[in-house]
């Protein structure tokens, strides 16, 4: 073969495979049913009968970045048959989709979830089925979750997508569609640890658990999100610091869903009295930690009702602090204005003679 | 120039001073201000929630209208997305839109104000995100009509270079097409100073008008809306669609788009056409006709 043809076929070899890194990205959408044709268009909405604004626009490009991207809208929406469409029923987050659980092949459901947010704290029913006070203000799963979008391992690049093209090519020696390559590898990668960040985490929570009258209504005593916000974890995870426990990486026993969340007087639950010096001493936190460490009050909140001795104690430094720097700054200012106007006299003295 | 230097260094000290005296207040004596109106507020919620049914059964207007406006940042690593969290939404939208200050509708009829027709409701809505009400609630005849259509900015209401022509993508422009009439040989918008005037003396002044009063002047400030506003083939349409694509930056390929087969198509037969079957295999097809079909 000339050297010029093996140029050729060589350069066209490289764009196809440029074509197979590129081109899957734009092509994960499940839009079957074409809906995008309409939801496709920004501003599209409406203000329903209750005063909510109904979002129906549908941002494809982020859209297939999240975990629902293969998952036809009808399989969400199944009410919706034909076009055009009644306004939509509520989404059950627990029917079964189309999607294929591959490990039992059977078609995908969120009902296990269900399950598990059933025996947790976060249930709006007791142990005896009963409703607890208040059941509304339990959270189904839109409280807490909105579509999680895909977060692939190598979080440390900046600007693109953190997806290793080395990576993808081991996939393909063996799997031959890429956008089951890309689905998979996202899907994987994202789920090898947490899906958002501390911050949009304690975020999630803090809607609820910093929120007085949910806090009233429910007995808690403190600000979780709040307090948690004021300790060393929460000023890491301000800074988007990616290594720092989160909320569910304490109240979550270690291998158990996030949903399984119990209570602390539960003896099961992680943050109970007699568990919560494991959490701690977890071998990616602080492995050598006695249970004395848990201890400390991770909650602890400048809040007198919480605790007098500390909120006084707190109160007396502030107060020394504030009683010796405010003074100190107001003489400066004022010797500063007296070098600034240094022969103004707002009231004039009277003479003694007069 | 010695002292006039000396001045400004010892004013810009003054000025450091203060800085520091609000910092120090705000993390000492502010901080205990915060707890005490927190403990007040949280003995205000406890004397609340002896009245369990009224809480649970009415919402109230912070609740209702005031709540529901957070701004969440997703933080993916590669980038940050901003939204709007609208409470029960699911999807992710990814723009923003800023208050459109320059129109006088708005202040009465809101930014999305279409809901009678169930069929045409949101996509008139989504229209009116970029297109001033004026543009297809009044239909200039004759000598008023000009054909001259131009973007304003949403933020400050002044004409502004089209944002298709400078590439913002769609749905994040932020300005609307507003239409030009012919008064006495003079270009004006349709939104004229004199218009805006009396609409915002009238919000003004409402409470204190009487119920004549009002309508009145509601009268006034819809004399020049019309019955029948412009409708979807008005625009989309190949022979001579109302709005000047072109002059308002459309490219040529976006100009197709919208004359295209498949928006005309899709306007056309918006109450005919069905979810394919192909979507639904098994099930028959039992000819239910769809419920806007008209």
């Amino acid at each position: 073969m000339p050297k010029a043809a093996c140029r050729f076929l060589v350069t066209l070899w490289g764009f196809i495979c440029l074509f197979l890194i590129c081109a899957p990205s734009v092509s994960f959408c499940a839009d079957i049913g074409n809906c995008l044709l309409c939801h496709k268009y920004p501003g599209l909405s409406r203000v329903d009968e209750n005063g909510k604004l109904r979002l129906l626009y549908i941002n494809e490009a982020i859209f297939n970045t999240s975990m629902h991207a293969k998952v036809k809208c009808e399989g969400c929406h199944p009410d919706i048959q034909k076009i055009p469409h009644d306004p939509a029923k509520k989404v059950d987050c627990l029917i079964q989709c189309h999607i294929v659980e591959p490990s039992s092949e059977q078609k995908f459901s969120h009902k296990d979830v269900a399950e598990f947010l059933k025996k947790s704290v976060h249930s709006p029913l007791d142990a005896d089925g009963k409703p607890k006070p208040f059941p509304e203000d339990f959270p189904d799963c839109k409280k807490c979750h909105d579509n999680p979008l895909y977060r692939p391992m190598s979080f440390n690049k900046m600007m693109l997508p953190g997806i290793s093209v080395t990576a993808l090519g081991r996939c393909r020696v063996c799997h031959k569609k890429d956008d089951f390559i890309y689905q998979f590898y996202n899907h994987v990668t994202t789920r090898l640890r947490r899906s958002r960040n501390p911050k949009n985490i304690a975020e999630s929570c803090a809607r609820c658990h910093d929120n007085p009258i949910l806090m009233k209504r429910h007995n808690l005593s403190t600000k979780a999100v709040y307090s948690y916000g004021e300790s060393f974890h929460g000023k890491a995870a301000t800074f988007l610091d990616e290594r720092i426990p989160d909320c569910l990486d304490c109240h979550v026993n270690p291998g158990e869903s996030v949903h399984q969340m119990l209570g602390y007087k539960n003896p099961q639950s992680a943050v109970s009295a007699q568990n919560k010096g494991r959490i701690c001493a977890n071998a990616e936190c602080h492995p050598s930690a006695t249970p004395k460490m848990a201890e400390y009050k991770v909650h602890a909140e400048f809040n007198l009702n919480q605790s007098p001795v500390r909120y006084y104690f707190t109160v007396f430094f502030i107060a020394l602090t504030g009683g010796t720097l405010l003074p100190l700054m107001g003489i400066i200012f004022l010797d500063c204005l007296r070098r600034l106007f240094p022969n103004t006299v707002l009231i004039q003295r009277k003479k003694k003679h007069e | 120039m010695k002292t006039f230097l000396s001045k400004i260094y010892i004013i810009g000290f003054m000025v450091l001073t203060l800085g520091f005296m609000a910092l120090i207040w705000k993390v000492t004596f502010h901080q205990i201000i915060v707890e005490y109106q927190n403990r007040k507020k949280s003995e205000q919620i406890t004397d609340m929630r002896k009245e369990k049914e009224r809480l649970s059964a009415d919402p109230t207007f912070q609740s209702a209208i005031m709540e529901g406006e957070e701004r969440v940042k997703h933080y993916l690593g590669y980038r940050v997305l901003e939204d709007t969290r609208i409470e029960g939404h699911f999807h992710h939208i990814d723009f923003n839109v800023i208050p459109d200050k320059g129109s006088y509708c708005i202040t009465c009829h809101g930014d999305i104000p279409h809901d009678k027709s169930k069929e045409l409701r949101a996509f008139a809505n989504m229209h009116a995100s970029f297109i001033a009400c004026q543009t297809c609630h009044i239909r200039l005849e004759g000598e008023k009509r000009t054909g001259v259509f131009k973007w304003y900015a949403r933020g400050t209401g002044e004409i502004t270079d089209s944002p298709v022509k400078e590439g913002v993508l769609p749905g994040r422009y932020q300005a609307k097409i507003i239409p030009f009439e012919n008064e006495n040989g003079r270009l004006q918008r349709m939104d004229n100073p004199e218009r805006m005037l009396f609409a915002a003396e009238f919000k003004k002044k409402e409470p204190e008008l009487s119920e004549l009063q009002k309508t009145k002047a509601r009268k006034i400030i819809h004399n020049i809306v019309s019955k029948q506003p412009h409708i979807c083939e008005d625009c989309h349409q190949q022979q001579a669609p109302i709005l000047p694509f072109k002059e308002l930056g459309y490219p040529e390929k976006r100009v197709n788009a919208f004359i295209s087969t498949e928006v005309i198509g899709m306007i056309k037969n918006y109450t005919k056409f069905y979810m394919p079957r192909m979507l639904h295999p098994g099930q028959a097809d039992d000819g239910s006709t769809p419920s806007g079909d008209k």
